[in-house]
């Protein structure tokens, strides 16, 4: 405060003596203008701040409110953005959630095809072992009735064998004639 | 060869060999010649083989028969057979053997036997047959080892079969 004072008091001190710098120029302060010069600036400056005000001052209120408003736009755009942003954020975490359901689905379902499938061949291979089964088992009693009747026409093939061959060295002469006397006899006594 | 050609040819050794008086001779050894033509894949093929000269097939009928048979059977035989019919001639012979019978009112009758059978065992079945058919039969023997024994006798559509082939087939068919 004191400082303040000792300024004020120089400035004050400093107008009552007028000065005269280098090149002639008298003044009252190294630092104020004179009183009308200082009125005159004065009034201009207000003339010109009015003229300011007057005409430029409206474009000013317009380009301000302009301004304003797109701002204003811009942080409205900004909110709907975000707004549109959590929206979609959301869609894609509900999309993620159903991607995890249709997965869990999909793989319910994989599982219950993948257990009928497994059912339904393992059925089929019981049938089919059956059906193969019972196909061995008439194959063998083909076989078996194959054989047999093989083996009764073989038996039956050197029986015949062995009856003619047994036949054809009994019969000589003598039988040769006894034959051919019964046949004789056998046809006379048919009529 | 046509039904007709082998009656015709048939015709032509019948009224030869009445003419020549031995009809029955002549019959009875024809029948036997084509019975044994008939069982000899041999004779066959050299009797009917057109490479073979006429001529040539005609010595083999006279190496054949020629002593065995009488001149008539020989060359009637050799007739047909150098006139290239040799593959007919059993045809031709059993047609004779047919109308021969015929002009007897006989029947044929085709014995077959594994042994030949003698004069008597010959009339006798002749009259069995006979008897049992109730018509008279020309009786032709044909020694056939594959009878084995016993006869089978054809008279005609009758087959009267005694052979002990037959019952041994019988027994297979059993078997």
């Amino acid at each position: 405060m004191n400082t303040l004072i000792r300024i004020a008091s120089f400035f004050a001190e400093s107008e009552k003596e007028p000065r005269q710098d280098s090149e002639g120029i008298t003044s009252h302060s190294w630092i104020l203008p004179e009183k009308a010069e200082m009125i005159y600036g004065i009034l201009a400056a207000l003339i010109i701040f009015g003229l300011l005000f007057k005409f430029a001052g409206p474009s000013i209120k317009k380009a301000m409110a302009a301004r304003t408003a797109r701002i204003q736009k811009e942080l409205d755009d900004a909110a709907s953005d975000k707004a549109s942003a959590a929206t979609e954020a959301a869609g894609i975490r509900q999309a993620k959630g159903d991607i995890g359901a249709e997965r869990q689905r999909l793989l319910a379902d994989a599982a219950v095809q993948a257990d009928a499938m497994l059912a339904d061949g393992r059925t089929r291979l019981e049938a089919e072992v059956v059906e193969l089964k019972a196909r061995a088992v008439a194959d063998i009693d083909t076989a078996r009735g194959r054989s047999a009747d093989e083996l009764r026409g073989e038996i039956a093939r050197l029986s015949a064998t062995a009856a003619e061959r047994a036949v054809t060295e009994s019969i000589n002469d003598a039988t040769h004639q006894d034959l051919i006397e019964a046949f004789i006899q056998k046809v006379g006594a048919s009529a | 060869m046509s039904d007709a050609r082998i009656e015709g040819y048939a015709r032509a050794l019948f009224e030869i060999a009445r003419a020549e008086g031995s009809l029955d001779e002549v019959e009875d050894e024809l029948f036997r010649f084509a019975r044994s033509y008939e069982s000899s894949e041999a004779l066959r093929s050299a009797l009917t083989d057109e490479m073979i000269p006429a001529a040539k097939r005609q010595a083999i009928i006279e190496d054949l028969i020629g002593g065995k048979a009488t001149a008539t059977t020989t060359q009637l035989v050799s007739m047909v057979v150098g006139s290239g019919r040799g593959r007919d001639l059993p045809a031709i012979i059993d047609q004779l053997v047919l109308r021969a019978s015929s002009a007897k009112n006989l029947e044929v009758a085709e014995v077959r036997s594994a042994v030949a059978l003698s004069a008597d065992q010959q009339t006798r079945l002749a009259a069995a047959l006979a008897n049992a058919t109730g018509k008279q039969v020309n009786l032709k023997v044909v020694v056939d080892p594959s009878v084995l024994g016993g006869i089978v006798a054809t008279v005609g559509d009758t087959v009267i079969d005694g052979s002990v082939r037959t019952r041994l087939d019988q027994l297979k068919a059993r078997l």
